[in-house]
This record gives C-alpha cells, structure tokens and sequence, in this order.
C-alpha cells in the first residue's frame, strides 16, 4: 500500500530574485513498512524533500499524495489537521518542549487531537516502555541526554498513531552509543508494530539499517536501492 | 485546559523576565490606587469643608435673592422642615453683605445671623472655635470672628467691633457688638469673609417692622448622604413653594466640576499607566516569542493549529498581567487603609491647602470602582499588548523556523 506518492516534484526558492533549485523533478513511491534513508550531500535537496512530504513546504510544482490525500490543495489549516494526525517528526534538534515532562511531552499531539486521559495516559506509558523510557516520565528535557531527548521525540511522533514517521538527521546530535540505541528501538518499531520510517541522513549508520536508501543529488534522485 | 496549562508554564521559563513585568504592574496598580484614593481624600476633604463652610447640601433662597442680595428678599422658615427623612441638619440664616469696622481698620464681610444651636448642626462651626465661646441663642451684641480677622485687626476677646449694612428699606444700620468667640475652621479664604451673630439680633435690625417674625434668607441642610439629595430637594421644593431650592452642585458647579476633574485625573492617570505598561509587556512578549521562534515553528509542525498557538501566546500575556494585579491590589489596600485610618500628614503644604478649604491631614478614600476599573484596564491592555507577538507567532513559517539556530 502506498503511503507516500510524490509525482514530479520540484521546488525552487526565491523564483523572482536568484533562483535556487532545491527539487528538480523527484518520482518517489514509499509503501507501508517501508524503512527509507533519503540521502545525499548537502544543498541535495534531502531536507526540502522531506518538508514537502511533510507538508511543511510547498512543491513549486508536482503533485504529493499521502495515504491517498492530495496535499497540494490543502489550505494552511487543513495542513496542520493533516500533520497532526497523519504524519510523525521527528527533528535533528529533538525541539521537545522545555517546560513540559517527558510523558507531557509525548501525550501533546494526543492531547491537541482531544483524546481522553485514559487513553492518554495508557499510550504514554506502552510508548515510553517501547523506547526505554518508563523510569523517566517525570524528567523535563534538560534532565535527559541527547539520545534519551531523541527517543521521547519518537514516543511523541509515535503517540498519535500516524501513517508514517519522517526523521530530519534525527542522529545527528547523537554519539554512537545513542545511535545505535535509537535506530534498534525504530527497527523495531518498523518490524513490530510495521511503522513507515523516512530519514534524511548523511549518518553512514543509519544508511547501513536501511533497507531502501535514497539518494539525491542536485535535487534529484540518482539511485534507488532495496536491500 | 492545554493551552492554558502550558502559558503558564512558559511564563515562569524567564523567571526574571517575568518577574520584572510582574513587579511593574505590582507598582502601576498600587501606585494608581493610591494616588486615586489621596486625590479622592483631597476632594473630599475640599467638598466637605466647602459644604460645612459654605453649602451645605442644599439651600434654599428666595427667587431673587442669588441675583440681588437684598434684605427684602426673604421666605418664611416654615416648620418641620427637620422631620424630612434625610435631612441630618438646618439652619435658618438671616444674611447680609456690610462692613466690619475696628479700631484698626475695616473691611467687607459677609454678617450671618444664625440659630446658634441648629447652625452648629449644618456646619460644625462650634469646634472650630479656639479661644472664648460659641454664641448662645439671645446674645444679643455678642459676635463671633475668625482667627484671620482678628490678627488683621488686632482684635482679642471682648474687643469692641460695629457692623454696618442695609435694612430692607435701604436704610444703613450700623451696631456694635463685642467678640465673644474666635474661630478656625481651616479655610481662612472663607474665615476672612465672614462673622457670625445671633440671628434675632440680625433680625430686629433687619426687618424692624417685623422683627419677631421667621423671615429669612437663607435655610441650609445637611443630609445623611448625597444620595438622598434628589428625594429632599423635590420635597423641600413642595415645602417651600415658590422658593429657589438648589443642591451643592447647582450652588457651586465648581464643586461639581472638582468632582469630575479628580474622576478624569483618574482617568489620565490609569491611561499613562497603561501606556507604559502596554509597551514593556509587548516588549516582554516579543522577545518571548522570538526566543521560542524554533519550539513554536514544531509546535505548528507537529499539528498546534494557528489559533491556539495565537491564544497560547495571549494567555500567556494575560496571565502574566494578572499575577500582579492581585499583589497590587493588596498593597493599594493595604496603604489606602492605613493612611484612610491615620491621615497623611501634610502639614508642610497645611497653608496652601488651608487657602483653598482643605485640611492639612488628608484621608485616602477607597473607591472599589477603582479597583474593578483597574483590573479591566490591565486586562484590556494585555490583551491588546499580547497581539502582535501572538501574530508573530503564527506568522512563522515552522519549516524556517525548525531550522533556525
């Protein structure tokens, strides 16, 4: 089943000024299950690729579709709507909230979807054991490391059961203890529970867990590898 | 319930920052309050000594006597007029405009002839005196003068003085009268203008062919309270038909206007302060919005739509605002409490203030509109301070925004 679909996509920044070509025309297909690494050097177009998947940036043009919707059409509201429930991130800065507590944290999207506390609290707890954290529910962000930081922002990507997860550099803060502890607990997350995970990457370790890797060059695709 | 849950939590993350706009506030709406309450004192203390002094809450006059001070312009006293609910005190006044002549020199004043127990009712006038005694009814050449006047003239007690004014056929009449008491009342620009006799002894000079009768010009009330003065002015209007009955604030617009100028004062003064105000809690905002630009690009990334983050942002500006209006409250009561029960003694500005009628101790007086306006007021103005930095806020775009540094 396709999760994702986009269809010559391509993106140029300040069209009016000095045009940059971020995206030049990118056919990519990601089914269910799958676990993508997008990578590529920098100014590839990696990022760009993602926001627009995400629905965080517009194509200049081409067409996406997610889970069968059309994002191309959507105003700015119903992109949000969108992004809250079908879509999780996962960022290269962790950007948990700062005042809130990591099972705060985690229940947020559930909370902005209004669901009920009894669900809430069961989600936090079941999600917060699937990435080793049920001993630290109470912890603000500051009171965790980087990778732990990380793997609440899983849990919290993970919480409002979304079609896929899209991952920016998610390991680029981290050491190679905290890598590889977060990509075993996504791993298993794509076998167990069959979550779609797309990353952007220039991490060799993340490139070697893949099992499809992406590469863009000069914003466009240049191979496109299954294990 | 989120949204709020997390304002508040985001406004103790710079807890000095918070702290400092709190504190401004704590000062605005204390010092606000307080300055208020002194002006209040301060008219009401004016007002009070004006009424006491000059008014009264209400007179009543023959038509024609507020153009043409005549002394055949005079009514009946009619009777029962202490019986009207309301009316805390009268005193029927025979009046006239005539000249205080002492061995060293004289001057114009005004002669008030008065029943010097129902007069003592209207204005107090009795404690004010300093030295010898009040009059008693029936003293026929007695008088009573103010402290000014007597250091003008050099007059003691017992000092010899003639009064000299118009009977109501435009004769001159001229009588001596001995000083019999000395008074202060506070307000030496009234003091200096007027001596008090016994209202009889006015009269026989007066309207000699009617000596004996109840003719007046002038009938003073106090009331209980100025709320009561409409229902007494229509009745004393069916009382005194024909006669020109008016409240302090148709005798004395000025008084009136007083009124409304401390209430506008107020006014200006709460504007100001919400001026200042409005500009350090945009401040405050904007720079918790810009510090956060990054956290509030997720926040719309993972699905915070734009009004709640819009509300977020306003919350947490009102709340902000709202922790120190209670604090402020209580030191305004606190303070308008102590010195409404003690005075503020300003004894060093007692002159200028006793020139224009006003006690040198003044008394703050709590106004709870005051309080209920200035709440509203912090209130307003958060929230109008709070919207260009929530519209700032979602005018982010999250994909910049997630990036920035």
């Amino acid at each position: 089943m396709k999760v994702i679909e986009v269809k010559g996509i391509t993106k140029t920044y300040n069209p009016d000024k000095v045009p940059v070509e971020a995206l030049r025309g990118v056919d990519l297909t990601i089914e269910a299950g799958e676990f993508t690494a997008i990578v590529g050097p920098s100014g590839s177009g990696k990022t760009t690729l993602l926001n627009i998947i995400g629905g965080l940036d517009r194509p200049t043009s081409g067409d996406i579709w997610i889970g069968g919707t059309k994002l191309n059409d959507m105003s700015e509201n119903q992109l949000i709507k969108f992004r809250q429930k079908e879509i999780g991130f996962v960022f290269q800065s962790y950007n948990l909230i700062p005042v809130l507590t990591t099972a705060e944290n985690t229940e947020f999207v559930m909370l902005l979807q209004g669901r009920s506390k009894s669900e809430r609290d069961t989600r936090v707890k079941e999600l917060l054991a699937e990435v080793g954290l049920s001993d630290k529910l109470d912890k603000r962000p500051s009171e965790l490391s980087g990778g732990q930081q990380q793997r609440v922002a899983v849990a919290r990507a993970l919480a409002a059961k979304p079609k896929f997860i899209l991952a920016d550099e998610p390991t680029a803060n981290l050491d190679s203890a905290s890598t590889s502890n977060l990509l075993d607990i996504m791993e298993k997350l794509n076998h167990v529970e069959h979550m779609t995970f797309v990353f952007s990457t220039h991490d060799q370790r993340v490139i070697d867990r893949a099992r499809r890797v992406v590469v863009l060059e000069d914003g466009m695709i240049k191979s496109d590898d299954r294990k | 319930m989120l949204t709020l849950k997390l304002a508040w939590k985001n406004i103790w993350r710079s807890r000095t920052r918070s702290l400092v706009v709190v504190a401004s506030i704590i000062i605005g709406v204390w010092s606000v309050i307080f300055l208020m309450s002194f002006s209040l004192g301060m008219g009401d203390s004016y007002l009070q000594s004006a009424l006491k002094n000059e008014y009264g809450h209400m007179q009543v006059h023959h038509p024609n006597y507020k153009d043409d001070q005549e002394a055949k312009f005079t009514f009946e006293e009619g009777a029962n007029v202490g019986s009207i609910a309301g009316v805390k005190a009268y005193s029927p006044r025979v009046l006239s405009n005539g000249m205080l002549s002492t061995g060293h020199g004289a001057r114009g004043v005004i002669i008030k002839g008065i029943d010097p127990e129902l007069e003592d009712g209207v204005s107090g006038i009795k404690a004010f005196v300093k030295e010898g005694e009040y009059l008693e009814t029936g003293d026929q050449r007695s008088i009573l003068v103010s402290q000014k006047l007597t250091e003008k003239f050099k007059l003691g007690l017992r000092s010899k003085v003639v009064l000299t004014f118009q009977d109501e056929n435009g004769d001159m009449q001229s009588s001596a009268y001995r000083v019999k008491g000395i008074y202060n009342s506070g307000n030496a620009m009234v003091d200096e203008m007027r001596v008090f006799v016994d209202k009889q002894s006015l009269a026989q000079l007066m309207f000699k062919n009617d000596s004996l009768g109840n003719r007046i010009h002038e009938m003073a009330f106090m009331l209980t309270g100025t709320d009561q003065m409409d229902t007494v002015q229509s009745q004393l209007a069916a009382l005194f038909p024909g006669e020109l009955v008016e409240n302090y604030k148709q005798l004395a617009p000025d008084l009136a206007l007083m009124e409304t100028q401390i209430k506008t004062s107020g006014y200006i003064f709460i504007f100001i302060f919400m001026l200042a105000l409005i500009f350090g809690i945009i401040n405050t905002m904007l720079m918790a919005v810009l510090e956060r630009y990054r956290e509030l690009g997720m926040l719309q990334a993972i699905g915070m739509g734009k009004p709640r983050v819009f509300s977020m942002v306003v919350m947490e500006t009102f709340l902000l605002s709202m922790v120190g209006v209670p604090i402020g409250y209580l030191l305004g009561y606190i303070s308008v409490k102590s010195f409404g029960t003690n005075g503020l003694d300003l004894t060093a500005f007692s002159k200028g203030n006793e020139m224009f009628g006003m006690s040198s101790t003044v008394y703050p007086i709590m106004d709870i509109n005051l309080f209920i306006q200035l709440g509203v007021a912090v209130a307003i103005t958060s929230l109008v301070a709070s919207i260009y930095p929530a519209l700032k806020a979602i005018r982010l775009k999250p994909v910049e925004a997630i990036r920035k540094l």
